[in-house]
């Protein structure tokens, strides 16, 4: 049991927060989000800190890391709410075409590693809110080619992919998991259209519609759904991360306000009221904190225990995200609802990162149904 | 990092809940799985138990006849104890006045004090609350004065746990009323046989006779049980304080509590309601989360690599979840924890149909009980003061 970081590690943090501090201010994130959110150049140094190879194995060119190094990273990208889709490219994509069974796989995973290609999962479906096994999507084989028909919404940076990894449903009921395939579209094919737009919190994404578009696929049924979940997994650990980033930000800023901000002839940091919710804002962030360990360690194991930790830490996320954000609004008075200044900005894209992957009352509803007669980090 | 312990603690647990297994009487994890009463029998047999194997010191540094253990293994030790059903050990004697005697006592105080508590054979009470001084606890106003080679004690404390059973007890008292409060305050040991030493129950809002009030009335006290220096009983407090650390969360007995509520929902039925259910996954999150926390600290201590200045937080959110899981196993119950049944407290009470099975009698009592949880060792709102302080420097 240790939860200290590797020097490679502490290094890998160094890095990311050095080019974060410096290169992605609050002043360029604000143009980024102007021009619609994606910023290619900020993508280019990604790539050139080595980043975008992060899950991507050695031999395609990546550095083959694991779920702590992406730990670090999206927690000091989170720092500095990043909107580029790091986690949506470089671990949850990538860790589906690494385990996809197509060749084209190991040409996507070069050309994310060198940051030339980007290709995101679209999985959402208007009707499935956070259900996974909701799928309306269909494909068909024709003729030894797969086409896929069906509307993936909210995909992260659609407008910005080469290619997607849509799960579509090849047999059974609307809800069953058994059914589900996952397809690698490309941007060009015919019968695809990318509507992007931007998003809350100042990034951007896409709805994707496929009307007979061909694909290629990448997991039969049988894996996919699997893949799938973990790939969800991934995701979740990942937000979970950026999230713990973000907020201690948020209350970093939060508590240099409270010190300097003078009401009554002193500072507001002298009031008990105030001094009792920054204590209660501290506890959600090292809750939270605790949990996107948590998630994070127990990223590689077996899929049912994997899958309740996974839920329990969004839960906690998704409350410690919601409360620090509000209170910490709240603690700024007038100043805090501004677009002017910083909070406001953390505050959105806390409260869309509460509503990615599942949202707390989702979480909820999963840790509920796979608890187990025994408690604890250990049960 | 690793969330898992590694092989040598893996087999230092599988040590421990061995010993635990062949030396943990029945009839005493009876009841602590069941929050039935226990007596001071039953918490002497554990102590001397534990005592006879060196363990009731388990926080120990060898040279003082512990095992001396590490944080991780001090940890564990406190886990598999807690799950088996051990009773808490009444931290009074190994966890709290040892640490002091140790640090600040004479080898002639060390070695006349110290065996006993190992063994189990002195219970200790603790002398810090007054009336009055509340979460304040500088404000101790029990006087000593110097006659020769005694001090002369008079005063009262309170809120003295299962001082009822104790043989000697240690005292915060007043021996200089000059400059802050804090300069003036003694660190002494009293026997409680002493002449003038006389204990009162405090019945609590359960009906239960554990917290007392102590009188002092002319008591003398020989000058060789003062710990340390006059007037720097603060210090020794403080370090007291800090010896604290992670036991505060109380996450062990969480754990097994949840397993509790978990099995009481399931006998009533609630535990397939979705609106019950989704309260006792809540409280789930919370012990993980807590637990999470817990280990961190751990893993700070044994690295020594970071310092987590987390103790107000173990201490907030311990203390609501003890609360939290006392009150679903209440209302788990519902009606049926309603009749007050005193003797469904004690083991072997077999129930009346009228009150349901044995096990709901005694939910509406820890519910109360538990109350003080958030209450004592300074209470939460002490702790957010403490907590905000830490945060906005």
């Amino acid at each position: 049991m240790d939860f200290d970081f590797s020097d490679d590690q502490e290094m890998l943090r160094d890095t990311v927060r050095k080019w974060a501090t410096k290169a992605y201010t609050f002043e360029r994130r604000r143009a980024i989000a102007k021009a619609g959110g994606f910023s290619p150049e900020a993508w280019k140094e990604l790539a050139e800190l080595g980043l975008l190879g992060l899950y991507v194995s050695e031999q395609n060119g990546g550095m083959g890391f694991g779920p702590i190094d992406a730990m670090v990273v999206m927690e000091e990208l989170g720092r500095a709410i990043v909107m580029e889709p790091f986690a949506a490219v470089s671990l949850v994509a990538t860790s589906l075409l690494n385990v996809g069974d197509v060749p084209s796989a190991a040409l996507w995973l070069q050309g994310i590693a060198e940051g030339k290609e980007r290709v995101v999962l679209a999985h959402q479906e208007r009707a499935a809110r956070y259900r996974l096994e909701h799928v309306e999507t269909s494909a068909k084989n024709v003729g030894g080619t797969w086409q896929l028909t069906g509307a993936k919404t909210v995909v992260p940076a659609g407008a910005h992919a080469g290619a997607f990894i849509v799960p579509a449903r090849v047999s059974g009921a609307v809800d069953d998991p058994a059914g589900i395939a996952l397809f690698l579209v490309s941007k060009g094919e015919k019968g695809v259209a990318v509507r992007g737009y931007s998003t809350q919190d100042g990034a951007c994404a896409a709805d994707l519609t496929l009307n007979d578009a061909d694909a290629i696929e990448l997991l039969p049924p049988g894996q996919a759904f699997a893949a799938l979940e973990h790939a969800i997994d991934i995701g979740i650990a990942a937000l979970c991360a950026e999230a713990v980033g973000a907020m201690d930000q948020l209350v970093a800023v939060t508590v240099e306000y409270m010190n300097t901000r003078k009401q009554f002839g002193v500072a507001i940091g002298t009031f008990q009221a105030l001094r009792h919710r920054i204590a209660d804002v501290k506890m959600q962030l090292e809750l939270a904190r605790s949990m996107s360990y948590f998630a994070s360690l127990k990223l590689n194991e077996p899929a049912s225990a994997r899958r309740r930790a996974l839920a329990q830490a969004k839960l906690q996320l998704g409350q410690s995200m919601r409360f620090v954000g509000q209170q910490c609004i709240q603690l700024h008075g007038g100043i805090g609802v501004t677009d002017e200044y910083i909070a406001s900005h953390y505050f959105k894209r806390l409260t869309v990162m509460e509503m990615s992957y599942g949202d707390t009352m989702h979480q909820l509803g999963e840790v509920a149904a796979r608890m187990k007669d025994t408690a604890g980090v250990f049960a | 990092m690793d969330l898992n312990f590694t092989p040598e603690e893996q087999a230092f647990r599988e040590q421990i809940r061995a010993w635990v297994a062949e030396n943990l009487p029945k009839d005493i994890s009876h009841k602590v799985h069941n929050a039935l009463r226990l007596s001071k029998e039953d918490l002497q047999r554990w102590a001397r138990i534990l005592g006879a194997k060196g363990w009731h010191g388990w926080g120990w540094p060898t040279q003082f006849g512990g095992p001396g253990w590490n944080a991780i293994q001090k940890h564990l030790f406190e886990e598999e104890c807690a799950l088996a059903g051990a009773p808490r050990v009444i931290p009074f004697g190994p966890v709290m006045v040892a640490p002091v005697i140790m640090a600040f006592g004479t080898p002639a105080q060390q070695q006349r004090f110290l065996p006993d508590i190992m063994s189990g054979k002195v219970w200790w009470s603790q002398g810090y609350s007054e009336p009055g001084s509340g979460s304040d606890l500088a404000s101790v106003k029990t006087k000593a004065e110097r006659k020769g080679d005694y001090y002369l004690v008079n005063g009262q404390k309170t809120w003295t746990t299962l001082g009822q059973h104790g043989d000697w007890i240690f005292c915060l008292v007043r021996t200089s009323n000059e400059g802050k409060p804090q300069t003036g305050i003694s660190f002494l040991l009293i026997d409680m046989k002493s002449s003038g030493v006389s204990v009162r129950p405090i019945i609590t809002m359960d009906g239960e006779h554990e917290v007392n009030e102590v009188w002092f009335d002319n008591v003398e006290v020989p000058a060789d049980q003062l710990i340390g220096e006059e007037n720097k009983g603060w210090t020794y407090a403080k370090h007291l304080l800090a010896h604290e650390r992670t036991n505060i969360a109380d996450v062990n007995r969480a754990k097994r509590e949840l397993e509790r509520l978990k099995r009481i929902a399931k006998a009533e039925g609630v535990y397939e309601d979705t609106r019950f259910r989704d309260e006792i996954a809540k409280l789930e999150v919370e012990v993980v989360a807590l637990e999470m926390m817990v280990l961190r600290v751990l893993s700070a201590e044994k690295s020594g690599k970071q310092s987590l200045d987390v103790a107000g937080l173990l201490k907030i959110r311990g203390s609501e979840i003890q609360q939290r899981y006392s009150e679903l196993m209440m209302l788990a119950a519902g009606p049926a924890s309603v009749p007050f049944i005193r003797e469904a407290m004690e083991a072997g009470w077999q129930g009346d149909q009228a009150a349901g099975a044995a096990f709901v009698a005694p939910l509406a009592g820890t519910y109360f009980n538990m109350r003080k949880t958030t209450i004592y060792g300074g209470s939460n709102e002490v702790q957010r003061n403490i907590v905000a302080q830490t945060v906005l420097g």
